[in-house]
């Protein structure tokens, strides 16, 4: 217990520390060796997370993970926003990658499709449409940089905490998280009706928050369209036009 | 850990994956050959007949022709552009190249073939994911990272040209996935899956192709289906008139050929998905299907026959259709999706929900008399909506100026400008000096 203390301890001030200087501070120096620390810190992390049973999950899981913080990472420190947009969809990507790892098949295909296909496509435009000859200086450091690395470094800590406690002394009678029994998987999310399971779940249990965030979308819709016709109303100084 | 533990998980994922990469590019290089012959049909030429086996003679119609553009373009000089950001540049053809190929994960190239290797329990899938069970949204998710590739393939080229192809291109896409997606839920709707070979059983099963009970679907998804495909009437990201070559302008050899590559590939998925989702799949009328059964190697071979050719006969489809449509202009493409596909497959949507919902109260699921109600209602609500969006649509072929745009009074020039215009040719004649 206290071993792991120190531990997630160490490691969390390592990243912390990496965060920062690989963070866009105007001119200052030492962003390879955040890199470097960044990777010792996660290192440090996931030595203390387990073993999946088998050699081949073991290294798809811990390559895709790596490769979905590491490109999170990638996505606060390049100084160019677009990258940071490409990293951050390579992060989604890696994201998805675990969900499918893990089963959860709809949530999988649904992040790409909502987050790496509709929204970042449109901060793409967005980004490359507003500026054509490069980012003003005041948009290339990241504000709070000590702030925001300590906070972010905390919350994976605390979460690679708790994951490793429950690890180490689970809370279930004598039975380690990471062995669900086979019945259990079969009958969940490996399921051949997976999606037609899910989705009477959604439509069936939680019918009245999916119409709610429907709702609320459509609500988000209509004021975006009632703005732009505020402004082009103003514009015109007349009736709008179809 | 011995090989036989390896099968199932690693070996023959692996084996598939090497087969559907050769078979593709394969395929693609012969359609490109295709596609040529069918545009010098229609043009009255004769097309590429000469490239043979070489130092000798034999001609064999031109079939060596894309083994001969393929060494072209392999030897081409690998040129990059001064002014294009590199890294992206080399990004963008091998992220659109990667999506369209990762799109046969989950399309079925046949049934299964009656082989039992150790290891495995069953015969053998011709599909390399069979356990995805969301495949719909899969390709959906892939060709939303496809628009990736064009967007950073017109950006990094620094080129104007390929920047208007690149955002012609991602707003085409982007407006076009939606009536496309309309389409594809009346499909998932009827097979009650989004599987692809579900989708095929359903309609084997039924022997009622969904053609025939949702004709509305169809037109949607084959008209989105060409837009996505960016084939003509809608290759407007690379309209080679006005944008030279859209978003791939400044690339060439091999990471051209990448481009191209994967915008063939998007064509024959497109096939793919309208002969499986709307076609009957490989099923034919007078086969035996009975998914219990196991099936004998006649008939798996006979499937797979019948997949190919209907898969074929589309994309000859999307070649002779590309010869005999002028191409749309981009506010003629807009109005298209968003004021006439976009109503038709809402309208098709609910008319499907309301009649399967009827069916299912009344317990006629799987019913002739229910396939029959299928049919009329189907039909019926495709011919009123069609006929009620050809008269109250907006005429989009109207090729005159829009007079609420020229009208408007920003458009309008101050008498001073209109007359300088009017004299010397150009406005800015006089900023410029003599």
């Amino acid at each position: 217990m206290n071993t792991l203390l120190v531990m997630i301890g160490g490691a969390t001030l390592l990243f912390a520390a990496g965060l920062w200087l690989s963070l866009p501070r105007g001119r200052a120096p030492g962003r390879a060796l955040g890199a470097v620390l960044v990777a010792a810190g996660l290192g440090l992390f996931a030595a203390e997370t387990i073993s999946l049973g088998s050699a081949l999950a073991d290294v798809v899981f811990y390559l895709i993970a790596g490769l979905t913080v590491l490109s999170a990472v990638a996505t606060i420190s390049f100084r160019n926003p677009v990258y940071s947009a490409i990293w951050f969809a390579l992060s989604l990507l890696g994201t998805a990658g675990l969900f499918l790892f893990n089963g959860a098949q709809f949530l999988g295909v649904a992040t790409i499709v909502v987050y790496a296909g509709a929204i970042l496509v449109t901060f793409l435009f967005v980004l490359m449409l507003a500026q054509p000859e490069g980012q003003a200086p005041y948009d290339r450091v990241s504000w709070a940089a000590p702030l925001s690395a300590v906070s972010g470094a905390l919350l994976v800590g605390l979460l690679t905490f708790v994951l490793a406690d429950v690890f180490q002394n689970p809370i279930v009678e004598e039975r380690p998280v990471a062995q669900v029994s086979e019945t259990e998987l079969v009958e969940g999310v490996l399921a051949d009706q997976h999606m037609a399971t899910l989705g009477r779940w959604l439509f069936g249990r939680q019918l009245v928050s999916i119409e709610v965030i429907g709702t609320l979308l459509l609500v988000a819709l209509v004021g975006a369209v009632a703005v732009v016709g505020q402004i082009h109303h103003r514009e015109r100084g007349g009736p709008m036009h179809g | 850990m011995d090989w036989e533990s390896l099968m199932q998980p690693l070996i023959l994922p692996l084996v598939k994956i090497a087969l559907l990469i050769f078979i593709m590019m394969t395929a693609a290089a012969y359609l490109v050959l295709l596609e040529r012959w069918i545009a010098a049909w229609v043009q009255d030429r004769k097309g590429p007949n000469r490239v043979g086996i070489p130092l000798t003679k034999i001609r064999m119609f031109g079939l060596g022709q894309p083994l001969a553009d393929g060494l072209k373009f392999i030897f081409k000089e690998e040129y990059t552009p001064g002014h294009v950001e590199k890294v992206l540049y080399t990004l963008a053809p091998l992220s659109i190249m990667a999506a369209a190929l990762a799109v046969f994960a989950v399309v079925p190239i046949g049934d299964v073939l009656p082989i039992e290797l150790p290891g495995t329990s069953g015969p053998i899938q011709l599909i390399v994911a069979p356990h995805i069970d969301v495949g719909m949204i899969y390709i959906f998710a892939l060709s939303s990272i496809a628009v990736y590739g064009v967007i950073l393939g017109g950006w990094s080229s620094n080129n104007k040209y390929g920047f208007l192809g690149a955002l012609r291109s991602s707003a085409q896409l982007i407006a076009y996935e939606i009536p496309l997606g309309l389409g594809i839920l009346g499909v998932v709707l009827a097979a009650g899956s989004l599987r692809l070979d579900a989708i095929i059983y359903a309609q084997a099963e039924t022997g009622l192709w969904n053609v025939f009970a949702q004709p509305l679907g169809f037109s949607v998804f084959v008209i989105a289906a060409f837009a996505e495909a960016a084939r003509l009437p809608f290759d407007l990201p690379e309209a080679e008139q006005e944008l030279i070559g859209g978003y791939h302008t400044e690339y060439a050899g091999m990471k051209l050929l990448l481009f191209l590559i994967a915008e063939f590939l998007h064509m024959v998925v497109a096939a793919f998905l309208i002969v499986i989702l709307f076609l009957g799949g490989w099923h034919f009328w007078g086969m035996t299907v009975d998914a219990s059964q196991p099936i004998g190697w006649p008939m798996a071979i006979a499937r797979i026959a019948i997949l190919a050719i209907k898969v074929l006969l589309v994309i000859v489809f999307f070649m002779m259709v590309r010869w005999s449509w002028p191409r749309f202009r981009f506010d003629q493409l807009m109005n298209l999706a968003w004021k006439v596909m976009l109503p038709l497959g809402l309208v098709n949507l609910v008319a499907l929900t309301i009649a399967y919902e009827y069916e299912y109260v009344n317990d006629l699921d799987g019913t002739t008399r229910g396939l029959w109600i299928m049919v009329a209602v189907g039909w019926a609500v495709a011919l009123v909506s069609w006929v009620l969006a050809a008269v109250f649509s907006p005429l989009h072929t109207d090729n005159r100026p829009r007079r609420d745009v020229t009208d408007a009074p920003e458009y309008e020039y101050e008498p001073e400008t209109l007359r300088q215009i009017l004299a010397t040719g150009t406005q800015r004649a006089s900023a410029n000096g003599p």
